[in-house]
């Protein structure tokens, strides 16, 4: 039988059990519907979280040893003879050194280059930390350059990526300042500071003078609530300022692959230095959670596409019981008993595509439905996403397709069952 | 053209065996109109589903249209019956669902592969011109249950004629027929047979076994 006379008949069949077709594809409708549905939630939370937790599961940060025996048992100071050693580890690509500034830093006007409505008398303390440039590399905009400047010069910095959102939705409203509008290029930026003042009393230094930073970039490896300067920077500023320096604040070991973590960091440890999970460890265990729980209602969902494959076979074995005639009249038109099974299977494959369709519509309805609502609901937070659903070209083609073989499965038994009709018995 | 030799068929009824067909021996030469008569119970239907290849359980040797239906496996044996045989039942057999177009164009869907296949606007005309030769080309697209029983009857034959087969099979064709609609199939066989086709029909009423060239009798399982 070809495969046109196939799904002809087989439309054939469907049409005339109205009835039958609607509460089939009705069941696997569900089925895929639930399962897009859950599957797209699992992915939109999981894209927002990352967003939110943006965890590089390549980085390890090393930070000195709660208790340290000196360096000839391990452990100490991470000056650049533990930063030699890091960088040999196995499977170590890179060492990055991070060094705090102990110089304040202020900031009491607003950034050249953009309006902002900054409050007389408002002075802002800026963290700043150095880093390598090699840490933030890729992070720089196009022929930029993160290097200690000649006296006089603007010194570089890059920000957090995630700074931006946490001002708008946090920092404005709270201090009543304009906020920054979306996909502003803020590269180029120049914030006017004074070097050695802090706002905590007796804090600031002897020696304050002006100064400027330049935003060089965004980067998701600088800690939120700090600006990054090139290393070479902050050791100048610390001799400059008399502060010696015992060690880097951290050193952060770029691993070839994620695989290789959990190794360089038990080798780091029995160095006698520590290993800060920190936002890695949060980031990881809110994937864990939310691959988890998307699991878990992906897997309710296939569950309930397994019940509507049930619900077909049920209602296909009744259909095929009470078609036992008209199959033995097929069959005595010339049908074989292939014929037979690929018909009912073909009848099972229509309802699933069809209920898939139908299903993957509904569920991208709904998933629009939620975000609607939950845009009305949710107050307006920092990394608030604009959907909590992700609905990638395959999704599309998961829904129906699983929808179709849920179907074609439940069918397997009823189309068996129709392929053993004896003609000569059914139709006397 | 039909050739039956030593046929016996048995039936399983509980604990004993029932044997229906008993050596029997049918010819019926090609192009003739041939009529077997018998009680109800009798073993015609069965006769028909051998000659048919609907049923390949029986001993014996069957060979119609030129094929020894024995040596056929069961995908040969569908081709056979969607190729050369046509069947007509006393109960019409025609689909509920389906217009009577689409019932007379069922056969075409079940050309096997490897043969040519018309396509389904190639099928729909001949199931037209099928249904114009038996009177109903105006009533194509009604259902089953819209028509009356000649009607039926008629748009069954039309489904038999679809594939041009050599040989018809025709169990009671006018068992739920008045007068006037069984005259009228009996004379599409008359004409068919006229066209070359073997026609053999298994009736008990003698208005059908009047207008054949051959009566034979089923009695006890066997032919006389």
């Amino acid at each position: 039988m070809r495969l046109r006379s196939l799904v002809h008949l087989a439309t054939l069949n469907l049409r005339s059990d109205a009835r039958g077709t609607v509460v089939n594809t009705a069941a696997a409708c569900v089925g895929a519907a639930a399962l897009v549905f859950f599957v797209a939630l699992g992915m939109g939370v999981g894209q927002a979280a990352r967003l939110m937790f943006p965890g590089d599961a390549r980085l390890v940060e090393v930070v000195p040893g709660a208790v340290s025996l000196g360096a000839a048992l391990g452990g100490g100071a991470l000056d650049d003879a533990a930063v030699g050693r890091l960088r040999e580890l196995p499977g170590v690509e890179g060492a990055w050194r991070r060094l705090s500034l102990r110089v304040p830093i202020a900031a009491s006007r607003a950034p050249e280059g953009v309006r902002m409505n900054w409050p007389v008398g408002f002075t802002v303390q800026v963290p700043v930390v150095g880093v390598d440039a090699g840490l933030v590399a890729s992070d720089l905009a196009p022929g930029g350059k993160f290097v200690d400047p000649p006296a006089g010069q603007a010194i570089p910095v890059l920000a957090s990526r995630r700074l931006l959102e946490v001002y708008n939705k946090t920092i404005a409203p709270a201090w009543n300042l304009r906020r920054l509008p979306p996909g502003l290029d803020l590269v180029g930026l120049q914030i006017p500071v004074q070097v050695g003042f802090s706002i905590i009393p007796l804090k600031t230094e002897d020696k304050v003078y002006d100064a400027r930073l330049a935003l060089a970039g965004l980067s998701d490896r600088v800690p939120l609530y700090s600006l990054a300067v090139p290393v070479e920077t902050v050791r100048r500023l610390h001799v400059e300022y008399g502060k010696a320096d015992a060690g880097y604040s951290s050193v952060v070991l770029e691993v070839g692959r994620p695989d290789d973590v959990p190794a360089v960091a038990s080798a780091v440890r029995r160095m006698g230095f520590a290993v800060d999970e920190g936002e890695r460890a949060i980031a990881e265990r809110v994937g864990l959670a939310i691959t988890v729980t998307a699991g878990a209602l992906a897997l309710l969902a296939l569950l309930m596409t397994a019940l509507a494959a049930l619900a077909i076979a049920q209602s296909l074995s009744a259909s095929v019981r009470g078609r036992t005639r008209d199959i033995a009249i097929l069959q005595s038109l010339g049908a074989t008993a292939g014929d037979v099974r690929a018909l009912v299977l073909a009848e099972a494959g229509l309802v699933g595509l069809a209920g898939g369709v139908v299903g993957v519509g509904i569920a991208w309805a709904a998933a629009r439905g939620v975000d609607a609502a939950a845009i009305g609901l949710l107050p307006d937070f920092p990394f608030r996403p604009t959907t909590f659903f992700l609905f990638p070209p395959w999704i599309f083609a998961l829904g129906v397709g699983v929808s179709a073989a849920a179907a074609l499965l439940g069918a397997l038994a009823p189309a068996a069952l129709a392929a053993r009709v004896d003609p000569a018995r059914a139709i006397s | 053209m039909i050739a039956l030799r030593h046929i016996t068929k048995r039936f399983r009824d509980g604990e004993r065996q029932v044997e229906v067909l008993r050596d029997l021996e049918l010819t019926v030469p090609r192009g003739t109109f041939t009529a077997v008569v018998g009680a109800s119970g009798s073993g015609k239907s069965t006769l028909l589903y051998v000659a048919g290849a609907l049923d390949a359980d029986y001993d014996g040797e069957a060979v119609v249209a030129g094929k020894d239906l024995k040596a056929l496996s069961a995908r040969e044996r569908a081709a056979f019956r969607n190729a050369s045989v046509g069947f007509v039942f006393q109960s019409f057999n025609l689909l509920p669902a389906l217009p009577a177009v689409e019932n007379t164009m069922l056969p075409g869907l079940f050309v096997p592969p490897g043969s040519k296949a018309p396509s389904l606007g190639q099928l729909r005309g001949r199931a037209l011109e099928a249904l114009d030769r038996v009177g109903l080309a105006d009533k194509a697209a009604r259902l089953p249950g819209r028509l009356s029983g000649g009607e039926r009857q008629r748009v069954a034959i039309a489904r038999a004629l679809l594939s041009r087969p050599a040989v018809l099979l025709a169990d009671e064709p006018t068992g739920n027929l008045d007068a006037v609609s069984g005259e009228a199939v009996i004379q599409l066989f008359s004409a068919m047979v006229r066209d070359g086709v073997t026609v053999l029909v298994v009736t008990h009423e003698e208005r059908v076994s009047a207008a054949a060239g051959q009566v034979l009798h089923l009695e006890e399982g066997r032919l006389r």
